[in-house]
């Protein structure tokens, strides 16, 4: 059994087959998740544009639609459609133009979204019980931020770092099992746990993205147990039907099919959702599950409001607590000892008061992140996703980029030093007949962002997909 | 190897996916939509809208909406829905004078499990908002023609404003100190949609353009869409605020050009090619009688434009004394041509020309 641990929603998806997708697309709210997370915008307005038209368009169309100067964009748009199964384009062929079109599936379910209406139930069927007084969005945030909180103590735990919570309050064994399967810790030799590439990386992550990552090896692992009797595609799809439920109402479980609610107790583990004690026939989402269709930008956005509890799963960790400064210096203002411990990965933390700590990055603290296995590109993304507001606020005045540029360099810099290769695996494609046929295949992964490198003279190039690239030639052929 | 110098680091920015603020400017006014109501009723055309609010929302769940209806004599919140207290028998509401969002509404039905829970709360708020507005028109109300739409469109900005500082600041001192660099661009993507129903209002001209004026300062957009009626000053407002214009020539369709002409936000238009207006109607309205003209007079000082010559030549905005020249004399085209020749020959030029004032009008 291989998992990949590093693994995303996008690529998630883009290895299901089609079929799969078909029965994704039949309920509403997973195709209104699936538009709302996984589309570029672009992406999003062709798509909308398309939904109310009744008969397929031209892709001649389509490119009047848009400007010259972002037909890339555009291509990558329709590449990542085409990838997710959301739209069709015909066959070129010499009779008639190619033609695109939303596929029907999910063209039926996200206008049935858009408009209402159906007796599909899809986002949630209400529970009719009273609701407990208690249970209100700071209790419902406290739940899940605990919860959240254990999870990620007891990844970082593993480094040494001991969480300022006692041993016995750790996760529930089943998620510790899932860890240690998904191999963001390892059991060492001498029995204790350590953490593993995998594990930065997971911590390194936005909250948003670490909620998915493990739901994935959840999913993964459940699916590659047959007896378990769940079927991957029915839990990614009660989970998108999770995410369009709304934050503090109390819904009910007798109206979930027999494996969804046998899905409940693990969620309940995750901190996605609460059942009360007394009350097991209802449940509450948290903002873990709510959140589950945002970008981290929009995680941020709308922590503004009174909502800033979970920006990142933890208490001092709420989105926007790191400022850095162009001598390195660098500024947290958190008491959470998770958010310290992490910081302390990556820069050599010197002073620590009551509500802040202070260090700077250096050339050994970032060194020494990279022999954990922690890669630049890490770094840099963990500091942008908290950067403090104030970051966030000059930069948007001064028209810079969020991260002093000289840091953000100096970092890939200190990398480069002794990692002087970057590997992509994907696919070499060479022996063209001819020239033709070499440059246009080439100029068609180009266009559709999957082209990492070409040698024009030995007739070479190198994608990193190459499923479309397969289409594209077998269409070639077709047409000849 | 050369992977640190090609500029990634600018990829690192703040504003890649800030959320869009979309406002809808509902022109309501009863004798347009009684006009239209064979081609498409106003129920109809705002189950329309609905949709269209749906597919804006449903791009990110930062994305916001606001919608206002222009009514006949005042400008009203559809949703989020502005509570009175007196008029708590007629609404579901909990006497809450604040304006907030629907979803803290807690005595609203339970939502329907069929139907994404924002949008059901959207729904209910703008249909129980319009039916007290239209149960609040009196038969006076309907002698107007016309719509408020300079109010409606003030609000839209206000609301703009007010999420684009709510999301920018959340402590006002620090934003205080700093300066304000008018290229950055703005924290929130505002736009406003007009649905236009009815005729410009002249009288409306200056509070209309003010507005416009402004949103184009914000880098609001301001969109229309025109139904029926002749809307002049909305044709200006799109084009100041860089924004799109559709005239619909047959209203049944609403739903269509509001899914394709205007569902790409300002974001979106960067790659886009847009619709764009061939004709504008640039008339102004004057500052005396509110009619809109073709050629007016200018005060020389403050820029009123006045349709005839103020009373005492006294311009009525800032009060300047205006000397209007030899204005309305008969220009001499033909006799004038002589005289050039013969001023040439004798090489003196300007004492000829004995009405030196008025510039003819042509």
């Amino acid at each position: 059994m291989s998992i990949n641990p590093s693994l995303s929603l996008a690529e998630y998806l883009e290895r299901l087959p089609g079929t799969t997708f078909k029965k994704l697309y039949q309920q509403p709210s997973t195709t209104f998740a699936i538009f709302r997370r996984m589309l570029p915008h672009l992406a999003k307005t062709f798509v909308m544009r398309m939904l109310f038209l009744p008969h397929p368009m031209t892709l001649a169309d389509l490119d009047a639609w848009v400007k010259p100067e972002a037909k890339r964009k555009k291509d990558q748009s329709l590449s990542i459609l085409r990838s997710l199964h959301i739209v069709q384009i015909s066959a070129p062929s010499k009779e008639k133009p190619q033609e695109i079109q939303l596929m029907s599936n999910f063209k039926r379910s996200l206008r049935l979204a858009l408009t209402g209406g159906g007796n599909h139930n899809s986002f949630g069927v209400p529970s009719s019980l009273m609701v407990p007084p208690e249970i209100d969005l700071p209790f419902l945030d406290r739940y899940a931020r605990k919860k959240w909180e254990d999870v990620l103590h007891f990844v970082v735990s593993s480094v040494g770092y001991k969480s300022s919570l006692g041993e016995g309050s750790g996760p529930n064994k089943g998620v510790k099992e899932l860890l240690i399967a998904g191999q963001l810790v390892d059991r060492r030799p001498n029995g204790s746990l350590g953490i593993t590439q995998a594990g930065f990386t997971f911590l390194l992550q936005e909250a948003n993205a670490q909620v998915w990552t493990l739901l994935l090896l959840w999913l993964e692992v459940l699916g590659n147990n047959k007896s378990s009797g769940l079927d991957p595609v029915d839990m990614l799809s009660f989970l998108f039907m999770l995410a369009s439920l709304e934050l503090g109402r109390a819904y009910d479980t007798n109206a979930l099919t027999e494996e969804r609610r046998n899905m409940l107790p693990s969620l309940v583990d995750f901190g996605l959702i609460y059942i009360p004690q007394h009350k097991r026939s209802m449940f509450f989402p948290t903002r873990l599950a709510t959140t589950l269709t945002s970008g981290g930008n929009s995680l941020r956005t709308i922590s503004e409001g009174s909502l800033g509890l979970l920006g990142g799963g933890g208490t001092g960790e709420q989105a926007g607590s790191v400022v850095i400064e162009t001598n390195y210096r660098l500024y947290a203002y958190t008491q959470s000892a998770l958010q310290i411990a992490v910081l302390a990965l990556f820069a050599k933390l010197n002073m620590r008061f009551p509500d802040m700590v202070a260090g700077r990055l250096s050339r050994a603290s970032i060194r020494q992140a990279i022999n954990f296995g922690i890669t630049a590109d890490q770094i840099i993304s963990y500091l942008s996703a908290h950067a403090h507001e104030q970051m966030h606020r000059t930069a948007a005045l001064t028209n810079k980029p969020v991260l002093p540029p000289t840091v953000v360099d100096q970092i890939r810099l200190w990398q480069l030093e002794n990692e002087r290769m970057k590997t992509t695996s994907g696919f070499l494609f060479r022996d063209f007949t001819d020239d033709k046929d070499y440059l246009d295949t080439a100029r068609f992964s180009e266009e559709i962002g999957v082209l990492v490198w070409r040698n024009d003279n030995t007739r070479m190039f190198f994608a990193n997909k190459h499923e479309q690239i397969k289409d594209f030639l077998k269409s070639r052929k077709k047409a000849e | 190897m050369d992977a640190v110098d090609v500029s990634e680091h600018y990829e690192v920015t703040a504003a890649d996916n800030s959320p869009s603020l979309l406002s809808i400017v509902l022109d309501t006014n009863p004798r347009a939509w009684a006009a239209l109501d064979s081609s498409l009723s106003l129920a109809q055309a705002i189950s329309n809208i609905l949709v269209f609010v749906n597919a804006h929302l449903a791009f990110s769940n930062a994305n916001q909406v606001a919608v206002i209806a222009a009514h006949v004599n005042r400008a009203v919140w559809l949703y989020p829905a502005l509570q009175h207290p007196s008029s708590t028998t007629v609404k579901d509401n909990s006497g809450d004078v604040q304006m907030h969002d629907a979803s803290a509404e807690t005595s609203l039905p339970p939502p329907s499990a069929n139907k994404y829970p924002q949008f059901a709360q959207i729904e209910s708020s703008v249909f129980s908002s319009i039916q007290t507005l239209m149960a609040e028109t009196t038969v006076q109300d309907l002698d107007q023609l016309t719509t408020q739409l300079s109010g409606a469109l003030t609000l839209a900005l206000c609301r703009i404003n007010k999420a684009a500082q709510a999301l920018s600041s959340s402590d006002t001192t620090l934003s205080n100190a700093a300066p304000v660099n008018a290229t950055a661009p703005p924290p929130v993507k505002g736009r406003i949609v007009v649905v236009s129903v009815s005729d410009s209002d002249p009288s409306q001209y200056i509070p209309t353009m003010n507005a416009v004026f402004a949103a184009a300062h914000n880098q609001v957009a301001i969109d229309t869409i025109s139904l029926a009626g002749d809307s002049t000053f909305l044709q200006q407002a799109c084009f100041n605020t860089n924004g799109i214009f559709l005239k619909a020539a047959n209203p049944r369709g609403l739903l269509t050009y509001l899914m394709f002409g205007l569902i790409p936000d300002t974001e979106a238009r960067a790659s886009l090619i847009t619709p764009t207006h061939d004709t504008v109607d640039f008339r102004t309205a004057c500052f005396c009688h509110g009619k809109v003209v073709d050629t007016g007079y200018v005060c020389s000082v403050c820029l009123s434009i006045f349709c005839t010559p103020p009373d005492n030549a006294e311009c009525l905005t800032c009060g300047t004394v205006l000397a209007l020249g030899n204005y309305g004399a008969k220009p001499a085209v033909l006799p004038r041509k002589k005289k050039k020749k013969k001023k040439i020959a004798n090489g003196s030029g300007r004492e000829e020309t004995g009405s030196a004032t008025g510039t003819p009008r042509p």
